[in-house]
């Protein structure tokens, strides 16, 4: 009895364990310069190059870092440096239609060159800031997010102490 | 004594009562959004709204701002270009370039290249190291002519074929992204049974 439920238990694990394995991935760390980091279920990472990037991460860097990544569809994204941006969403199965990218912009500096995705869906990519919603026909652009706040508040606690 | 901790105390209550009125009046955010050319000097179109209303980007280097969802985005202005590459010089550094992508075409049935199709693999060879590619796909694909069993061990037999070339030529098997797909995601969709020499290929992404 107790070796069928090892067995079971054994098999169970070896499936979560596929299942996250086979996140899709949504592209992969093409450069990185300074100080730049992969946010992922709330742990940071150093971001390397040939790092794999799935929906939900989050791409920061730092004073003097910047970063470059390739996504699935072929379209390429990179952010300048004290940058935060999430990619919200990203659906990239053209055999069954699902075409779809979101990228939140907290902070920084962006540039973007569209790729399949916007090709084939008019309304599949979007970014999002605190104050636009962008809707991206195509093809390249920057976007710059100045949040004054944020410095605001990391200010403070140096000054209370 | 009384005198000395009285200065820490005082930036306080001054930190304290600044920092709402920071809030009020400081904490604005606001998004600058230009539109670019591309690397063949077209130039696309975005939309760029709010909750009150909306601007159209379509020309190069026009560009809009916006400071808050309840207000509708600027006027667009056209800038200048230096402006623009000094503020997003640090992006526009780490960009890089698009993937460059290769098509290879074979005969009905048939997994052997051609004499065409071996000296485009030159050129993808070419292109990985100019661009100091990280990896390589590799998609397989038939026309909608035979079986779906004997059109998927085909298009995995065409793959291999092109895969086996980039190894011989010293591109490492680890790199390499296979792929393959019968008679799915044709270039030219067509019914089944229909031949269709433009669908009998493999794709090759260089990235």
């Amino acid at each position: 009895m107790r070796t069928i439920l090892i067995i079971i238990g054994l098999t169970l694990f070896c499936y979560i364990g596929m299942a996250k394995a086979e996140e899709p991935r949504a592209g992969f760390v093409k450069n990185v310069s300074g100080q730049a980091f992969i946010e992922r279920n709330n742990v940071t990472m150093p971001a390397n190059v040939n790092d794999r990037l799935i929906e939900k991460d989050t791409l920061l860097t730092g004073r003097n870092g910047s970063m470059g990544i390739i996504l699935q569809d072929n379209s390429v994204m990179s952010i300048g440096s004290d940058t935060r941006l999430v990619i919200s969403k990203f659906l990239f199965e053209p055999s069954d239609a699902k075409l779809s990218f979101t990228a939140q912009v907290k902070k920084g500096t962006v540039v973007y060159l569209t790729g399949l995705i916007a090709k084939l869906n008019r309304r599949g990519v979007r970014f999002e800031t605190p104050t636009t919603v962008c809707g991206v026909r195509g093809t390249h652009f920057a976007i710059k997010v100045t949040d004054p706040s944020g410095d605001v508040k990391t200010l403070l606690p140096k000054i209370m102490q | 004594m009384m005198r000395h901790n009285l200065f820490p105390r005082l930036c306080k209550i001054i930190v304290l009562f600044a920092f709402p009125t920071l809030l009020l009046f400081g904490c604005a955010s606001t998004t600058q959004i230009i539109l670019l050319p591309d690397a063949d000097s077209k130039v696309g179109v975005i939309e760029v709204s709010t909750d009150k209303g909306a601007q159209t980007l379509n020309q190069a280097w026009q560009a809009t701002e916006s400071a808050s969802m309840d207000k509708t985005p600027g006027e667009p202005k056209i800038l200048e270009k230096e402006e623009v590459r000094r503020a997003f010089r640090e992006a526009l550094v780490a960009e890089p370039a698009p993937p460059v992508s290769f098509i290879m075409y074979f005969k009905t049935d048939s997994s052997v290249l051609s004499t065409e199709s071996l000296a485009l693999l030159t050129k993808v060879l070419d292109v990985f190291h100019a661009r100091k590619a990280t990896d390589i796909i590799i998609s397989g694909h038939t026309d909608a002519v035979g079986s779906v069993d004997y059109n998927r061990s085909l298009s995995l037999r065409r793959a291999k074929t092109v895969a086996d070339i980039l190894v011989a030529r010293g591109i490492d098997r680890q790199i390499i992204q296979m792929t393959y797909h019968g008679k799915g995601n044709p270039l030219i969709p067509s019914s089944d049974g229909v031949p269709e020499p433009r669908n009998r290929r493999v794709e090759i992404t260089v990235r």
